[in-house]
């Protein structure tokens, strides 16, 4: 390995791990060319803080690199953003070298470190506002859920004006030169990463925005990839245009997007489909169209289940199970935010018809709300079945457009 | 009959006989997020806006998780622990607060 500790600033030092040999993350994530586990140490008049450790099995060459910076009995403050395995690999370890010093986690965390550290340890909760002293240098913690993990927090070191973002701005990206202005060029990287990681969670991407713009910010230290130390508003900005919905038709128009995806193996999902699009059509406010999915590939899935209000699935039964495209679609919403969108489900069958039910069982796990049952027709629809299908897709569209739902259970 | 009023899904339920809130939230099709179900996780954390006393007592669990996440909001429940605990009554939970 190599030895390099990068300064960042007079009293901020990288400490964390590199993984050049890592093709997958999180069994989801490609990464064409590693990427690394960033930890950092802060040097105050009266201690050390350390930000974060790494994946366990980097922890010789993280240890290895604390102590070319420092020395256990300094260590003040151990501080974990967030309590994922690839950060906290080397906690347990580094609290038993460091037994002075103080864990600080957020107050979601602390379930989560009971399931990572078996035996009791000594720790403080941190939301935002609180203050840890080194002295000299102060750390201001600030609560940011939910990016990725609901426990994740980030911190502020006020006289070096340096973001510990926790994965914010993260990119999976190897390159031991390690700063925005001296790595290769990562923004695919960087892009990928809030695609997949971040995506799921704008709203919660602008209320993290929101809490760092009360700061002036110099330096911005993830926990993957390049340091951006350059122009960190051109990353913070990019965020801000990424999480925020103005870029979508939806809200451009302010219009409700009712989209109807479906396969058809006899025409017969295929003209439900139609009659339902056609019903919440007619509805004002809604903007209904239909997708065929047999020619829909993933990103296009993605892009479209994002912009839409209300998604509504179609399916025959085959062998007892919806066709694979429909899973394909919904297993889609792993990148996205579920909540809030309205679901449905649908589907002409011959044998059993199992689909539609099969359907909406996991939209609701992917936390849709599903107002209405799902619909299924035996073979080719009737006129009358039509009908329901029309009045099927008008009551999803008027309940998409704030329309109340009463029930009794 | 107890009259529900779940917020964030625009939802009106009449619910008779006592109903565990997952109970409700499947069959009304809300889209109230839940994680491990037992208590553990604080997912399905939201806020009782009306009509607390009409739930089940607070659990041990609940207690605790409102003291990890640092509040003190009694009005904060987990929607895995609670059940309807009357006949009659008004309820209304909100959980994107």
């Amino acid at each position: 390995m190599s030895h390099l500790v990068a300064k960042l600033s007079k009293s901020v030092d990288f400490i964390g791990a590199f993984d050049p040999k890592i093709r997958t993350f999180d069994i989801i994530m490609k990464t064409a060319n590693g990427s690394s586990y960033n930890s950092y140490v802060v040097r105050g008049s009266e201690g050390v803080a350390v930000m974060d450790t790494v994946k366990k099995e980097f922890s010789d060459e993280f240890f290895l690199r604390l102590e070319s910076v420092c020395k256990y009995e300094e260590i003040k403050y151990i501080v974990l953003h967030h309590l994922e395995p690839d950060h906290s690999g080397a906690l347990e370890e580094l609290m038993k070298r460091a037994p002075k010093a103080k864990l600080i986690i957020s107050g979601r965390a602390v379930m989560m470190l009971k399931g990572i550290i078996k035996s009791d340890v000594a720790f403080e909760t941190a939301n935002t506002g609180k203050k840890i002293s080194l002295g000299d240098k102060t750390i201001e913690f600030l609560s940011t859920p939910f990016l990725h993990w609901p426990d994740t927090m980030s911190s502020y070191l006020h006289e070096e004006k340096i973001l510990f973002s926790g994965d914010v701005f993260g990119s999976h990206y190897y390159d031991e030169r390690l700063f925005d202005d001296e790595v290769g060029d990562f923004s695919y990287a960087f892009k990928y990463y809030y695609e997949h990681i971040m995506r799921p969670f704008k709203q919660y991407v602008l209320q993290a925005l929101n809490l760092y713009s009360r700061f002036e910010i110099k330096t911005i230290a993830p926990l993957h990839g390049p340091i951006l130390r350059t122009n960190p508003q051109y990353y913070i900005d990019k965020y801000e245009a990424w999480s925020s919905e103005d870029k979508f038709r939806k809200s451009t128009f302010g219009k409700k997007m009712f989209s109807v995806f479906y396969m058809s193996s006899y025409d017969n999902t295929h003209k439900m489909a139609e009659v339902i699009m056609e019903g919440a059509d007619t509805v004002e406010g809604i903007v209904a169209s239909m997708y065929d999915l047999a020619s829909l590939d993933e990103k296009n899935m993605i892009d479209l289940l994002e912009e839409s209000d209300a998604v509504i699935v179609g399916s025959p039964t085959i062998n007892g199970d919806a066709v694979k495209p429909a899973w394909d679609l919904l297993s889609c919403m792993a990148y996205l935010e579920s909540q809030g969108k309205i679901g449905a489900s649908f589907g002409s069958y011959g044998w059993t018809g199992e689909a539609p039910e099969m359907l909406h069982d996991r939209m609701r796990w992917l936390k849709f709300r599903l107002p209405v049952q799902p619909i299924k027709i035996k073979l080719i629809p009737t006129e009358e079945e039509l009908n329901d299908c029309f009045a099927f897709g008008k009551e999803i569209a008027e309940i998409t457009m704030g329309k109340m739902v009463e029930m009794e259970i | 009959m107890v009259n529900l009023y779940l917020k964030d899904d625009n939802i009106k339920v009449k619910v008779s006989n006592s109903k565990s809130l997952r109970e409700i939230a499947r069959k009304s099709g809300a889209s109230m997020e839940f994680g491990c179900r037992v208590g553990d996780c604080s997912t399905c954390v939201a806020k009782v806006v009306k009509g607390n006393e009409l739930l089940s007592p607070i659990t041990q669990k609940e207690i605790f998780a409102l003291e990890a996440m640092g509040s003190s909001d009694k009005d904060l429940r987990l929607m895995c622990q609670c059940s309807i605990n009357a006949d009659e009554g008004e309820i209304e939970i909100s959980y994107f607060f």
